[in-house]
């Protein structure tokens, strides 16, 4: 166990599904050889295939206490990363569109919008991902080389590239498939909480450009912190698959109540347009109590009464939204 | 799964006792490696062919499974039985020719990458697969010569006896590297000289060592790329010793 933990609340309800996480993720950690296919931060289409396609039904994580198994994805499940070929087209002349090769088939939201059906009503919410910095990692337990650690002073999980000899069985473990392996350098990678920028005071570079403004930083152990008051106070949040049994630190408001068709005012719960079950799916049975106090909190606003939890989820500004404590975390020499 | 895991403890005690075993036990004449004294050049052995090997004495070393050692490990064959080793001194070098048959070719050529920085190209290398591995051979003997008949514990040395692996790999090359005890096993920053060949179904790889003296413990490892070995999950030799 850290002496502190960073932890990540998204609001699915906020989720616009325009990836500027995914694209300020990119341009600043995954814009390099071998990293194409990489998207530490994606955002995928729920229902749907996820990135790499059928992550959460390959395997991995813990039960009673044993790692499970995994295939490896392949390229296939990520799709492979295409380029365009701008030199020909705006150095040398060449008449030919600007064309990506090799010809894309499958990719990250490839499957976007396209979510399900309920009743004869189309449904669909955004997931973004990161690693969930896992309390109990079950990447850091499969390395053989102690590559994958967690540090003590934040309990970001981050792969030490000097000790990492490209096994991957880190990538097996991950339930979630957030390790990526970069066939340049022969090593593993994976998102590292942006804690280069946390440790000069920054928030992480997904939460800092959400237009959504659907992210919330800070530590869970601090209980000034958002994260704290949204998973411990109000407990309003929960993690993905909490039955692989990796204890994520990235937590979730699952999409509560979206509008459907003639059931203004009815709760998820009375007449759901995301149906219950593939919310209890994702985030497992306690969802549901969760959606009944987030219906409660909306009810008191709606009776001109003072929501905490509410106010907290607008989180209109990032004093409110983020609270990153560079000198709590330093380590004590 | 019982099954499993009691096949897996026995194993595990059949090795570890067959290591205890060749740790603790003087060589048997079985154990040890004949050293030709050649008048070749170190180059020419390395880059000679098959021709510059030819006159040197061949040692048939049989090569053992790891036993499963996770849970969630991929079933493995038992299809590289044994390593041919040729060893040779020349010129402040000892060079060794581990030949062994492999009915797959795991090695691919990597592509350039560009010396100049990704930010300032339009295209970047790609990962092109990320589930594929490759053959390999090691060849791994004390850091510091060993006294008496004590040969550092099989797993990658231990505390008090340190080890070096010069570890070849069919796609990324050549890498020294060391270790003490498993899981210890670090990259260093060196590399050696090596040459390999692949024909009709056989690894030839000749490693260029150090000149170790006589009485060295030395200890070959094969990979086969085609059923995900790396790590642990690999073919290898017992503790032998150079003449």
């Amino acid at each position: 166990m850290s002496k502190h933990q960073y932890a990540m609340v998204m609001d699915l309800n906020k989720c616009l599904g325009c990836q500027t996480c995914t694209i300020a993720c990119k341009k600043l950690w995954t814009d390099r050889d071998g990293t194409g296919y990489m998207y530490w931060n994606n955002v995928e289409t729920r229902p749907g295939l996820g990135y790499p396609r059928q992550w959460d039904r390959i395997g991995g994580g813990w039960k009673d206490g044993a790692l499970q198994p995994s295939p490896l994805p392949t390229m296939d499940d990520y799709g492979h990363a295409w380029e365009y070929n701008y030199e020909q087209r705006l150095y040398e002349g060449k008449k030919q569109p600007v064309m990506p090769s090799p010809e894309p088939k499958s990719g990250v939201n490839w499957d976007e919008d396209v979510g399900g059906m309920n009743e004869q009503e189309n449904y669909f919410f955004y997931l973004p991902r990161i690693c969930n910095h896992c309390t109990h990692p079950a990447c850091l337990e499969a390395c053989p080389r102690k590559a994958v650690y967690k540090r003590d002073e934040d309990g970001i999980v981050v792969i030490d590239q000097d000790r990492c000899q490209g096994y991957r069985y880190c990538i097996k473990a991950c339930p979630y498939k957030k390790i990526y392996f970069n066939e340049v350098t022969g090593k593993s990678e994976k998102c590292i909480f942006c804690y280069p920028r946390l440790e000069k005071g920054e928030v992480n570079a997904c939460a800092a450009q959400c237009p959504g403004r659907l992210r919330f930083v800070g530590l869970l152990d601090d209980p000034e912190s958002p994260v704290h008051k949204l998973v411990l106070v109000h407990k309003i949040a929960l993690p993905l698959f909490p039955e692989k049994g990796t204890q994520p630190n990235v937590f979730y408001v699952p999409p509560f109540n979206p509008p459907k068709r003639e059931n203004y005012g009815k709760s998820i719960q009375e007449d759901p347009r995301v149906p219950l079950d593939y919310l209890i799916y994702l985030f497992g049975p306690d969802v549901k109590d969760v959606i009944e106090r987030l219906e409660a909190e909306l009810k008191k606003t709606q009776e001109g009464g003072h929501s905490e939890a509410l106010q907290l989820l607008i989180g209109r500004d990032g004093d409110t939204r983020y609270r990153i404590r560079p000198q709590l975390v330093q380590i004590q020499l | 799964m019982k099954t499993r895991q009691l096949a897996t403890i026995v194993s595990v005690w059949l090795l570890l006792s067959t290591i205890w075993a060749q740790t603790k036990a003087k060589p048997t004449p079985g154990q040890f490696l004949p050293v030709a004294v050649s008048s070749a050049s170190a180059d020419n052995l390395l880059h000679g062919g098959p021709a510059a090997w030819n006159q040197i004495a061949v040692k048939h070393v049989a090569l053992n499974r790891t036993p499963p050692l996770y849970d969630t490990d991929e079933p493995a064959t038992l299809d590289i039985p044994s390593v041919d080793v040729r060893i040779a001194r020349t010129g402040g070098n000892l060079l060794v020719q581990l030949s062994w048959r492999d009915s797959t070719h795991d090695a691919i050529t990597l592509a350039e990458v560009p010396n100049t920085p990704p930010e300032t190209r339009f295209r970047k290398v790609p990962t092109e697969a990320d589930d594929r591995f490759f053959d390999a051979a090691a060849v791994m003997f004390p850091t510091k010569a060993a006294s008496g008949a004590i040969a550092p514990s099989l797993q990658m040395g231990d505390a008090e006896h340190p080890v070096e692996i010069y570890y070849w790999n069919a796609t990324r090359g050549a890498m020294v590297m060391q270790a003490q005890g498993r899981g210890t096993t670090r990259r260093t920053d060196r590399n050696f000289l090596a040459n390999s060949t692949y024909q009709t179904g056989q690894w030839s790889v000749i490693f260029e060592l150090p000149d170790l003296p006589a009485g060295t413990t030395v200890a070959f490892a094969v990979w086969n790329g085609r059923q995900k070995d790396r790590d642990g999950r690999k073919y290898f030799s017992v503790w032998q010793v150079l003449e």
